[in-house]
C-alpha cells in the first residue's frame, strides 16, 4: 500500500510541511512548521544543522518515554558548544533498572527535569526551519512523531541526516562487509581514531554524533576536500 | 556550564597552561568553544577563518614545516596552537592524521589572559620573556617538589630515648644520663611525657642554684616542652629550635616518643655542606678515606638541589670538591713519589674546569710540565699522573672514555710541546682531530704552577682569535649537536621526525650553549673558562648582544636546572645518575619552556652558521 505520506517525500520535505501547516490546528505546531526548512540545493555550510539524541526507557514509542534530549548546533561545519541544550524529562513511570545504568539518569535527576508537555515546545522551537542530524533516525523521529500526534494531533517533518544511514550507504558502496555493530556511534567513531567519550547522556552523544558528521563529510564528497562547500544538504540528506 | 560538557571542560584542564586556571574559569570555558574537524591532508588552520581563535587539539597529529620542507613542529592531543591570537602570523600546517580541535575565540583568551596572571605569563610574546619567568620560578618549584619527599626527622635521630619517671632523683638522673652518653632525657608522670631534662638544666638550675641532689628531676626540667612529630620536615625542626632557642626536640611517633632530636644530628645531617666535605678531603690521609668522602657528594648534590640552589651554583661547589679531591690526591702522590724534579701544572677539563660539573662525571685532565722537563722525570710523572687518575677512578670521577687524561703520554708534556700541538690544532685544523681536542680549550689550573697553563693559555688565544679557518671548523663543530624541536604525545621530537623516547639533556641542551661559548671565547680572545663567564665577556666585547646572552643564559638554566632536579630524583631513589629525561617526567609547561630553550639554541646556532661558517 502507497501511503499519502510517501508521496509526499517525494515532493520534499517543505512540500509536506506545507500540507502539514494547513491542517495543524495547535499553535505550538504551527510555529514549528511555519518555518521553511533549508533548501536542499543549499551547500552544506551554509545550512545550520542540529545534532539531536534523545535517551529513552525502551524502544517502543507507544509505551516507552522520553528521559533526556541534548542538542547541539553545528553552524559552518563548527559544532558550537554555546548553542547546547540539554533536559531532562519527568515521567510518571519509573525508569527500568537496564536504563539507568546506560544512561546514567536516576530517578532522583527525573525528578528535577520537567513534562514532555513543556519540553516539545523548547525541542521544536531548536528545530524549527533547520536540518535534524541524528544517528539511527528511527527511534528519535518515532519518537518525537509519536508526541506530536499525542498533544498537538499532527505528523512531525523535518529534513534529517543520518549518520548510520550515510555509513551505511558508504561501506554498501564499497561493497565491504561489516556487521551491524560496526554502524554503532562508538564503533564508528572508533574506526576513525576519534575520542572515546566516557559520559553517556544525550548530549555528549548529540557532540559526538556532530563530529562524526563533520568526520564523514569528506568521505561522503571526497573530491571536494579542499573546497567542502561543493557538498550540497541534498547530498547527505536521508 | 552543562553538567554534560564536563568531560570536555576536564580535557581542557589536562592542557597546559589551561591547567593553572581556577575551576570555576574551567567552568565557562566549554559553552564557549566551537568543534571542527581537519582531515588528514588538509591545511590547517582554515585559511579562511572569519573569527581567529586559540586551537586546542583534541585528537589527531598537524605538522608544521618551513619553505624548505623541514619540520619545524608538530603537535597531538592536548597542545594548543595560539598563533592567531598572539602575533599576526599566518602560519599554517598540514594535518597529519584526521583531526578534532577545539576553538576559543581570541578575544575570550585576552580575557582570559588578563584575569590570571600565571596563565598569562605562558603567552608572552617573545620566548625570553617566558623562559626569565620560568627560570625564576623553577627553584622555588625544586624546593617543594623535593623537600616535601624524604627529609623526616624520623630517619635523623639514631636511638631511642631515654625515659626516666618524674620522682627519679636529679643525681640517678644525672648517672643514667652519663651511662647512657646523652645530653638529654625525657621525663614522664604516670607514663605520659611531662618534660626534658637536659645537661644545661642540670647546670643552671641545680647547680647554680645549689638545689640537692636528691631532689625529683620534677623540679628542675623543662615542662614548657616543644616536640615534634616523626614526619615533621627537617627544615621544620630547625626552625621550631631556632625560635624556641633549644638544642633538643623530642620526637613523637602516634604521641609516643621515639627520640630526641638534638641540633648536634642536625649538624650531622647538614654536614653534607661543601665547606665540611672540603675541610674532610683536605685533613684525608689515605685514599680510603678521600673515596669514603667522595660517597657524600650525590648526597651534597641532592642537598644543594633541595635547598634550591641553582644550577649554576650546583656546577660550581661540585667542581671546587672535585678540585679539592684533586690537590688532596696530588699531595699524597707528592709524599709517596717525593718533590717533582720540575715544575708542572695539574689541569682540569671538560665540565671541572668550567665550574658546571655535576656529581661523578667523569675525569678530565692533562698536566702541563716546565721546559725544564729531561727526559729522565718522564718516570716520575708516569707515577704521579698514575696515581691520581686512579685515585679520581676510585672517587667515582671514572677514567675518561677518549682518553682525555694526564696518563696519556700526549695530555703530558712540557709547556713548549703543548704549545706546538696547540699550534698544529689551530693553524691546520683537521675536523676530527679538533672535535676530540675541543675539550682542551676547556682547561683550568687545579695544582702546582698555576702560571704555566697562564702562558699556555695566553699563546693558544693569541693564535686562535685570528685563525679563521679554525673557527669555522669549531663552529662546524658547535653545530653537530643540534636541539630537538621539542615534544609530540610522549616523544621528543627531532628534525628527521623520528621519535624519541628520551632526550638527553646534557648532549642536547647544554653541550650546544657550552660549544657556542667556547667558539665565542676562542674568537674574542676571552680566557674566562666558565660558560656564564665567557658569554658576559663576549657581550662585553661586542661580540655577543645583550638578548642574545640573556638569552643562551636563561635557557641554559633551565635546562641546567631540570637535569638538577632529574638527578636529584635520582639520587634520592638511588639509581645511577645520567641525563637522560624522558617527556613523561616532564610537566606540560616544563615541555614548552624546554621547547623555548630549544628554539634560542637553534637561533644562535643559525646566526652562528651564517656569521661563521662561511667564511
Amino acid at each position: 500500500m502507497i501511503r499519502l505520506t510517501h508521496i509526499y517525500q517525494l515532493l520534499g520535505k517543505n512540500f509536506v510541511r506545507q500540507r502539514l501547516l494547513s491542517k495543524a490546528s495547535s499553535p505550538v505546531m504551527q510555529h514549528f512548521l511555519s518555518k521553511a526548512f533549508p533548501d536542499k540545493k543549499k551547500f552544506i555550510d551554509e545550512v545550520v544543522i542540529v545534532s539531536l539524541d534523545i535517551e529513552t526507557t525502551g524502544l517502543d514509542p507507544d509505551k516507552d518515554k522520553i528521559v533526556s534530549i541534548g542538542l547541539v548546533e553545528i553552524r559552518h561545519l563548527g559544532i558550537k558548544l554555546q548553542s547546547c541544550w540539554h533536559q531532562i524529562i519527568q515521567t510518571k513511570k519509573n525508569i527500568p533498572e537496564q536504563s539507568i545504568v546506560i544512561h546514567q539518569i536516576t530517578d532522583d535527576q527525573i525528578k528535577t527535569g520537567i513534562s514532555i508537555e513543556q519540553a516539545m515546545p523548547l525541542l521544536l522551537e531548536h528545530l524549527k526551519g533547520k536540518v535534524m542530524l541524528v544517528h539511527n533516525a528511527k527511534l528519535e523521529l518515532g519518537f518525537i512523531n509519536k508526541i506530536c500526534q499525542v498533544l498537538y494531533a499532527s505528523d512531525f517533518v523535518i529534513p534529517v541526516i543520518d549518520t548510520q544511514a550515510l555509513a551505511r550507504r558508504s561501506l554498501d558502496r564499497r561493497n565491504s562487509a561489516y556487521n551491524t555493530s560496526d554502524l554503532r556511534l562508538f564503533n564508528l567513531r572508533c574506526a576513525r581514531h576519534m575520542p572515546a567519550y566516557k559520559a553517556h547522556n544525550a548530549l555528549m552523544d548529540a557532540i559526538a554524533t556532530a563530529e562524526l558528521f563533520l568526520a564523514m563529510l569528506n568521505d561522503i564528497v571526497p573530491r571536494c576536500e579542499m573546497d567542502k562547500g561543493k557538498a550540497r544538504l541534498a547530498d547527505f540528506l536521508s | 556550564m552543562e553538567i554534560e560538557l564536563l568531560e570536555i571542560r576536564n580535557f581542557i584542564k589536562r592542557c597546559s597552561p589551561f591547567d593553572v586556571l581556577d575551576d570555576f574559569v574551567l567552568d565557562t570555558l566549554p559553552e564557549k568553544l566551537t568543534i571542527r574537524y581537519f582531515r588528514r591532508g588538509h591545511t590547517f588552520p582554515e585559511i579562511n577563518t572569519q573569527e581567529k581563535s586559540l586551537y586546542i587539539i583534541r585528537s589527531g597529529a598537524i605538522e608544521f614545516r618551513d619553505q624548505a620542507g623541514l619540520l619545524n613542529d608538530k603537535l597531538a592531543e592536548g597542545d594548543i596552537f595560539s598563533q592567531q591570537c598572539i602575533v599576526d602570523s599566518s602560519e599554517s600546517g598540514i594535518a597529519v592524521e584526521d583531526t578534532l580541535v577545539y576553538l576559543l575565540p581570541c578575544e575570550l583568551l585576552a580575557q582570559l589572559r588578563k584575569n590570571a596572571d600565571v596563565f598569562n605569563r605562558h603567552f608572552n610574546r617573545s620566548i625570553n620573556e617566558r623562559l626569565r619567568d620560568a627560570v625564576k620560578h623553577t627553584h622555588a618549584e625544586n624546593m617543594r617538589d623535593l623537600s616535601a619527599m624524604k627529609l623526616e626527622v624520623s630517619g635523623l635521630t639514631d636511638r631511642l630515648p631515654v625515659i626516666v619517671d618524674q620522682a627519679t632523683s636529679i643525681q640517678q638522673a644525672a648517672k643514667i644520663m652519663t651511662k647512657e652518653q646523652v645530653s638529654a632525657i625525657l621525663v614522664t608522670f604516670d607514663n605520659q611525657l611531662c618534660g626534658i631534662l637536659t645537661d644545661r638544666d642540670i647546670r643552671s638550675r641545680c647547680v647554680a642554684e645549689a638545689i640537692a641532689l636528691e631532689q625529683p628531676v620534677s623540679l628542675i626540667m623543662s615542662t614548657d616542652l616543644k616536640t615534634v612529630k616523626d614526619t615533621t620536615l627537617l627544615s621544620e625542626a630547625l626552625l621550631a629550635m631556632t625560635r624556641k632557642q633549644v638544642q633538643h626536640l623530642p620526637v613523637l611517633k602516634n604521641n609516643a616518643p621515639v627520640g630526641i632530636l638534638t641540633t648536634a644530628d642536625v649538624v650531622r645531617h647538614l654536614s653534607t655542606s661543601p665547606a665540611l666535605i672540603a675541610t674532610d678531603i683536605g685533613k684525608a690521609i689515605s685514599l680510603q678515606a678521600l673515596e669514603r668522602i667522595s660517597t657524600r657528594l650525590p648526597e651534597l648534590q641532592l642537598q644543594l638541589s633541595l635547598s634550591s640552589a641553582t644550577a649554576k651554583h650546583i656546577g660550581e661547589v661540585i667542581a671546587s670538591i672535585t678540585d679539592a679531591i684533586t690537590c688532596r690526591l696530588l699531595e699524597l702522590a707528592e709524599a709517596r713519589y717525593g718533590a717533582p724534579p720540575v715544575k708542572y701544572v695539574w689541569a682540569a677539563g671538560g665540565s671541572q674546569a668550567r665550574n658546571e660539573q655535576t656529581s661523578h662525571s667523569d675525569q678530565d685532565n692533562a698536566l702541563i710540565i716546565s721546559d725544564e722537563f729531561k727526559p729522565e722525570h718522564a718516570a716520575y710523572f708516569k707515577s704521579l699522573t698514575q696515581f691520581v687518575s686512579d685515585g679520581l677512578n676510585a672517587c667515582g670521577y671514572v677514567y675518561c672514555p677518549g682518553n682525555a687524561m694526564a696518563t696519556n703520554p700526549q695530555w703530558c708534556q712540557p709547556l713548549s710541546v703543548w704549545q706546538q700541538t696547540f699550534g698544529r690544532w689551530i693553524n691546520s685544523p683537521e675536523p676530527k682531530a679538533l672535535m676530540l681536542s675541543s675539550i682542551f680549550f676547556d682547561l683550568r689550573a687545579v695544582y702546582g704552577d698555576f702560571s704555566l697553563l697562564d702562558k699556555l693559555q695566553h699563546s693558544v688565544l693569541k693564535r686562535t682569535k685570528d685563525s679563521q679557518l679554525f673557527i669555522s671548523l669549531m663552529v662546524a663543530n658547535a653545530l653537530t649537536h643540534q636541539p630537538p624541536l621539542g615534544f609530540f604525545r610522549n616523544f621528543v621530537l627531532v628534525q628527521d621526525a623520528t621519535h624519541k623516547n628520551t632526550l638527553n639533556l646534557k648532549q642536547r641542551g647544554i653541550i650546544p650553549i657550552v660549544d657556542i661559548a667556547r667558539v665565542l671565547a676562542l674568537k674574542t680572545g676571552i680566557s674566562a673558562i666558565s660558560t656564564v663567564d665567557r658569554l658576559n665577556a663576549a657581550f662585553e666585547s661586542e661580540a655577543l648582544s645583550a638578548e642574545m646572552r640573556d638569552n643562551l643564559l636563561d635557557a641554559l638554566e633551565f635546562i641546567g636546572s631540570l637535569r638538577i632536579r632529574h638527578q636529584a630524583e635520582q639520587i634520592r631513589t638511588g639509581v645511577g645518575v645520567d641525563n637522560y629525561v624522558s617527556p613523561g617526567e616532564l610537566s606540560g609547561l616544563e615541555k614548552s619552556h624546554l621547547k623555548d630553550s630549544f628554539a634560542i639554541i637553534k637561533t644562535m646556532q643559525q646566526f652562528f652558521e651564517s656569521r661563521y661558517s662561511s667564511a
